[in-house]
């Protein structure tokens, strides 16, 4: 199946709720779709169109929002993207039809603090046991912290 | 009566050390959880933080075995975010690079596999053999381990007729070598009993848990990003994806031989077709990246690697992504350890199947038992684990 026909289908099926839909490369579909949507459409993906194959979820922040990214496909590359509010950064689980989720979508949660509703076992995998509750460190506002060079003589 | 054993964190050559919370009814292990918190770098955020030139290093150095598809993986991120290509030579020498640390990888995986299953022989052939690799690595791009030979845009140097004759003395060599250890291996009843039949992943499973690599083909999967997405000149160069049906570790193993030889094919293919012309495009040392984003693949030692980047104009990313194959692997491991009905995992096929993945966890630091019942903790060390192993190994 290539590029072209992945978004005909789509569209297809959801209509005006696929909010963006283009190619941005070879064997690459990038799919925009409102976030009450996302979970339906990958599923629609992985199970109609098989590319039932998650590669990864990813989350990005992009200022007011959080975006969550799902990427199925073994040859062409479907990123099904989906905006959430900062301040109620909530979405649907993937692992109950995906399985392959549980992981990245636990990376996710940790580093960017989005919610995944119905998750089995949200606890900390990433991120060390004694990293402070509430501070996402992929989030823009979190700026690491570099350690002072090191002086010849120990001044400083 | 139930025990929970700890297994991790620390392993001296996996650069993810991982704890594997094994709960085991006497020698069956009934349940596994996974804890990979122990040695998050930020290497993402610190992605964030450099310009496109910084990022190749950092990028390099996510992972030492599989270094060279790290590196290839962003230069080809990068390449497509600026709409750039690099010249055919520097496809093909990328090619010839990334195969030999494909054979390097899988070598060094062979040779550890083996031992920790108790086959010290096999490990000693495997790495002398891997030496050689290592060389070649050596003179192709000036280091061992950390190759730094692509860069955004080709390579970092052209390769000479004395590396050429080298490599093929090498390929010839090596091509040898695989066939009696291959030979060995098929022919060996312990080395079977060890491995046939353990750790078992369906095909369909293994597509459910978003398996990738050797460890996705020996279930019987044909799915290799070089033929299905192919991205350094693959589509000119012939190789065949290798898959084995047995699903279980020796299938893993037969996967990772078959894909030695056909790296060495590649390479010998490569070398006779090499293109001429540049091997690099001049690249300036800052730039800005266009508005955009871009998402590239590479076949790993291990699978699958991603990397997706987003560019908002910037000397540096908005954000990058990397999903390593290892992350994508332990999902599967989780359910491999689990036994369920006529599946039987035993304490004793840990080794065997957390390696079967090319983790390199075998080379566990040390192992808490706790003894539920009693209330007792003991630890035991890494040696007393892998005694389980051979003893096991002995017993068949």
């Amino acid at each position: 199946m290539n590029e072209g026909d992945v978004i005909a289908k789509i569209r297809e099926k959801f209509g005006d709720k696929v909010l963006e839909a283009y190619t941005p490369g070879t064997r690459r579909v990038s799919i925009r779709v409102q976030p009450e949507i996302y979970k339906e459409v990958v599923g629609y993906v992985a199970n109609d169109l098989g590319a039932s194959f998650l590669s990864c979820v990813s989350g990005i922040d992009r200022g007011d929002s959080l975006e969550v990214i799902a990427n199925l496909g073994y040859s062409t590359c479907i990123l099904i993207k989906t905006l959430i509010p900062k301040n109620n950064p909530e979405i649907d689980s993937l692992t109950d039809i995906l399985p392959a989720a549980d992981l990245y979508e636990r990376e996710v949660h940790e580093l960017l603090g989005i919610i995944f509703k119905n998750h089995p076992n949200p606890g900390r995998t990433f991120l060390p046991e004694d990293w402070p509750e509430g501070v996402y460190p992929l989030r823009k506002e979190y700026v690491p912290e570099h350690p002072k060079p090191l002086r010849r003589g120990g001044k400083d | 009566m139930s025990f929970e054993i700890p297994i991790g964190p620390q392993h001296p050559i996996h650069v993810e050390p991982l704890m594997l919370k094994l709960k085991v009814e006497g020698e069956l292990i009934v349940d596994v959880d996974i804890d990979v918190s122990y040695i998050h770098r930020g290497i993402e955020k610190a992605l964030e933080l450099r310009s496109y030139p910084q990022g190749l290093f950092l990028a390099e150095r996510i992972c030492g075995i599989c270094n060279c598809a790290h590196s290839l993986c962003y230069c080809l991120n990068i390449e497509q975010l600026l709409g750039k290509e690099a010249p055919p030579r520097a496809k093909y020498l990328r090619v010839i690079v990334e195969e030999l640390s494909r054979v390097h990888s899988h070598l060094l995986w062979l040779g550890h596999y083996f031992h920790t299953l108790g086959f010290e022989t096999l490990f000693m052939y495997f790495w002398r053999d891997r030496e050689r690799v290592m060389d070649m690595l050596e003179l192709m791009t000036g280091n061992r381990v950390t190759t730094s030979y692509n860069v955004i845009g080709g390579v970092r140097r052209d390769i000479t007729p004395e590396i050429d004759s080298k490599l093929r003395r090498m390929i010839e060599h090596l091509r040898e070598r695989m066939k009696y250890y291959e030979a060995a291996i098929r022919s060996e009843p312990s080395l079977l009993g060890r491995l046939q039949g353990v750790g078992l992943l369906k095909p369909e499973d293994a597509i459910r848990l978003g398996t990738v690599g050797p460890h996705l083909r020996a279930s019987g999967v044909k799915h290799d990003v070089r033929l299905d997405d192919p991205y350094s000149g693959h589509e000119e160069i012939p190789f065949n994806v290798i898959t084995y049906d047995t699903c279980d570790c020796y299938g893993r193993v037969m996967v990772r031989i078959g894909e030695v030889f056909e790296s060495l094919d590649m390479i010998a293919y490569a070398l006779d077709h090499l293109p001429s012309g540049e091997y690099r495009l001049k690249m300036p040392p800052f730039f800005k990246a266009p508005v955009g984003e871009s998402l590239s693949r590479v076949e790993a030692p291990r699978g699958e690697l991603i990397h997706y980047s987003i560019s908002d104009g910037g000397t540096n990313p908005f954000r990058y992504r990397v999903r390593t194959p290892t992350l994508a692997n332990l999902a599967s491991v989780a359910a491999m350890l689990k036994s369920r009905g006529d599946y039987e995992v035993y304490i004793a096929d840990v080794p065997a199947i957390l390696g079967g993945i090319d983790p390199c966890i075998c080379c566990t630091a040390r192992v808490i038992i706790t003894d539920e019942g009693k209330k007792t903790r003991r630890i035991t060390t890494l040696t007393e684990l892998e005694r389980y192993a051979r003893e096991r190994g002995v017993r068949m």
